[in-house]
């Protein structure tokens, strides 16, 4: 432990800079009018401002996006910097993140996630299953992608997208300076 | 039992006599024909006399236009002999199920049940398994989608159909029941848990899964064989490349296709890396769950650290889109510059997680947590076939590397380490042996990659025509993306096809983090998927927990769920 601290403390940890300017956004669809519409509301309620929460919900991934998403949390991207964090209920949440693929089994539970985040609330798709269902989109076992059964606002594409691509896409959605 | 060769010669007589015809499908798949009526017979007789293990069991709709006609295979195999006993009988509706004398084959059957609608006559418990009766049609002729007359795309109806029915419930004084998912707390798979309790401990647990079935199986069929090899690499994305390889070999096998020493070399070592990121990352996630931050945040330092590895070497941080048939792609290949980086990574990662091997090891209130949590007996192991470190732990050896050797891991020098403490502390402890050997195989190929350049060790080139469906594993590739093969093996897939038309099918294996993985591939004239079967070793290991965790208290299911790490996704398909 002593070694650990010791190397932490002479080299430190690089976390990653990002900057609004550079960020590729070619792996970023925010489908603008709704998103616009529901921050307005949002910005009135100034305890919404600094802080949003994050609830995920696999609804048939392969697992690669989600070891992404839980990524946003290890000290190289440290989304809560930036005042995004990740909750346990949905109750608690703004924002519902989302990946893979609508299985059959689980729209039930996706929608009932869904119905009980408080209003304004944002659904954040991950990977191009949560697009279009990818290759499961024809699939018995899958009712497509997420667009077709919720309102997605903001899509982050990748098979599975790197954490950096969804770290920015979060930011550029909701109008965050990175820091 | 040494002896491949002969080895139908020395089983007993009457299972001799059972055996309606033999053959060698391939050098290490014998297969043995038999009537639907000796089913148990010879079944019990690999299982319970001779002491074999169930790797799989599946159906095949072979239906031609005189009626259903189904083939059932059941996979065997022993750790001491490298040969696979796959047992074929054939049915048109229903076989007798073994699921009381062979507990493994308990979820087989019932997905048989859903997927082929065979019926397993004497089913201790025949109640739907992935198909949910909250939203599928059950028990209905034209319902079962794995048939070869069930339409790919069609999707029946989405109403409810019926109630889930909770298998026994424990009945007493102050006994309750915590019923948890399929959404989870964390960022986790969706699972549904239901913990009958009576104070603290956990008296019975019930797993209920497949929330995540997607069809995998049924999407592959009529797919070509590059479309196949990227829905492989979604089966389970934390393991890509070992279901890429495991499905390669299959087939590989079927085509005849001979793979270039290197591109062994290299395969090996991408392998590797994935049974090192996979052990790190558990690693981690019980560092996390014991409740010491700093220890799980410098070990996802480390797991990050090498992804970015990946990223460099491959472009995708899962060394996603790197294989391909007979070859592995250009953007894959380990050439001088990068074998050097390779080294001088591994050296320091080597060194890092020895320090926090270290700091683990001294920790007392880790010990204590871990140490006699989670007992999984031998005797369980044994019944549910388990696979991997979860049956290492426990006293029982399980290593497709050493059993079954494949890629060049005949040629390594690396130990599959046995305990017997049975507890999350001796699968925790497997996992710092696997990823010391980890280090030490990805160090041996690297000095031993032949030196030629692997472009011309290639010789000729075929276009790779990845179908990417959807996904974009493309963006990650390089310019000149192609596949590097042997000489004068331009894979034409049906014209290898044609000229043996024994080899339809063969078996692809590999020892993943988690255990053995085994696909069975079967391909039409036309070399397209005809029948793809894909079996992840949480498909075994899942049922394991129910046992793990009797008797413990409900704060340390997390644990015990961890120290086995199973996949949803892979489980599900
Ligand atoms: S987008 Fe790709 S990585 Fe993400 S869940 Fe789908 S297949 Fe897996």
């Amino acid at each position: 432990m002593f070694n650990i601290i010791k190397t932490r403390i002479k080299e430190g940890i690089k976390t990653k800079k990002i900057n609004i300017e550079d960020i590729k956004k070619d792996n970023i669809v925010i489908f603008n009018e709704e998103l616009k519409n529901k921050l307005l509301n949002k910005s009135k309620n100034k305890n919404f401002t600094n802080n949003i929460s994050v609830r995920v919900v696999d609804s048939g991934s392969c697992n690669a996006c989600l070891h992404e998403m839980s990524a946003l949390t290890n000290p190289y991207y440290d989304m809560e910097r930036f005042g995004f964090k990740f909750v346990a209920a949905p109750k608690h949440a703004d924002v519902l993140m989302v990946a893979g693929c609508v299985a059959r089994n689980m729209y039930s539970a996706l929608l009932k996630t869904y119905e009980n985040i408080p209003h304004p609330k944002f659904v954040v798709a991950i990977g191009d299953c949560a697009m279009n269902g990818g290759v499961f989109k024809d699939s018995y076992a899958t009712l497509g992608g997420i667009q077709d059964k919720l309102t997605v606002d903001i899509l982050i594409k990748g098979c599975p997208p790197e954490p950096i691509d969804i770290l920015a896409g979060l930011l550029l959605a909701f109008g965050k300076s990175a820091k | 039992m040494k002896n491949k060769l002969d080895f139908i010669q020395n089983l007993d007589k009457d299972i001799k006599e059972a055996v309606t015809e033999n053959f060698y499908n391939q050098d290490n798949e014998l297969v043995l024909k038999i009537n639907l009526k000796d089913l148990k017979k010879i079944c019990l007789y690999f299982f319970k006399d001779l002491k074999f293990y169930l790797l799989s069991a599946f159906a095949v709709d072979e239906s031609k236009n005189d009626g259903n006609k189904f083939k059932i295979r059941y996979i065997f195999s022993h750790s001491s002999i490298d040969l696979f006993i796959i047992i074929e009988t054939e049915t048109s509706g229903t076989f007798p199920s073994l699921s009381e004398e062979i507990p493994a084959l308990n979820w087989y059957e019932r997905e048989m049940k859903d997927l082929f609608g065979l019926i397993p006559e004497g089913h201790p418990d025949p109640r739907p398994l992935m198909l949910f009766p909250e939203n599928y049609p059950q028990d209905i002729q034209n319902m079962h989608p794995l048939r070869k007359d069930y339409p790919f795309n069609f999707r029946p109806e989405f109403k409810k159909y019926g109630e889930y029915n909770y298998n026994k419930d424990v009945k007493g004084v102050g006994v309750f029941n915590i019923l948890v998912g399929p959404v989870h707390a964390g960022i986790i798979e969706p699972g549904h848990f239901r913990f009958s309790m009576s104070g603290e401990p956990i008296l019975q647990l019930e797993i209920r899964h497949f929330w995540k079935h997607r069809g995998i199986e049924k999407i592959a069929e009529g797919k070509t064989i590059y479309e196949a090899l990227s829905l492989a690499e979604k089966i389970s994305g934390d393991h890509c490349v070992a279901h890429s390889l495991a499905f390669l070999a299959a087939a590989e096998k079927i085509l005849n296709i001979k793979i270039p020493e290197n591109v062994l070399y290299i395969r090996t070592i991408y392998a590797e890396l994935e049974r090192l990121l996979c052990n790190i990352n558990d690693f981690a996630w019980l560092f996390q769950d014991a409740g010491y931050s700093f220890g799980a945040q410098e070990t996802f330092v480390l797991k990050e650290d090498i992804m970015e590895l990946n990223k460099y070497l491959s472009g995708s941080r899962f060394n996603k889109g790197i294989l391909s048939l007979g070859g592995i792609n250009t953007c894959g290949n380990i050439d001088n510059l990068r074998k050097n980086v390779l080294k001088e990574k591994l050296s320091d990662f080597s060194k890092r997680y020895l320090n926090l091997k270290k700091m683990l090891l001294n920790s007392s209130t880790i010990g204590e947590r871990f140490e006699e949590t989670g007992y999984i007996n031998k005797e369980t192991i044994l019944d549910l076939c388990a696979l991997g470190f979860a049956a290492r732990a426990s006293g029982v050896p399980s290593d497709t590397r050493k059993e079954h050797p494949y890629l060049i891991y005949d040629k390594l020098h690396f130990n599959s380490k046995v305990l017997k403490n049975r507890d999350v502390f001796a699968r925790l402890l497997i996992r710092f042996y696997d990823i010391e050997e980890s280090f030490s195989i990805i160090t041996q190929c690297l000095n031993e990659l032949p030196a030629e350049d692997i472009n011309k060790a290639g010789g000729e080139y075929a276009d790779n025509n990845v179908n990417n469906t959807g996904d974009n594993i493309s963006k990650n590739k390089s310019k000149n993306d192609r596949c590097i093969i042997a000489k004068n093996d331009k894979i034409d897939a049906a014209q290898q096809l044609s000229t043996d038309s024994l080899r339809s099918w063969a078996l692809g294996y590999c020892e993943s983090q988690r255990g053995n993985i085994i696909h069975f591939v079967k391909l039409d004239e036309k070399s397209r998927i005809s029948r793809w079967k894909i079996r992840d070793p949480s498909f075994h290991n899942w049922q394991l927990i129910e046992f793990a965790v009797i008797g413990d208290i409900i704060a340390d299911f997390p644990i015990v769920n961890k120290s086995l790490n199973l996949s949803y996704a892979g489980n599900d398909l």
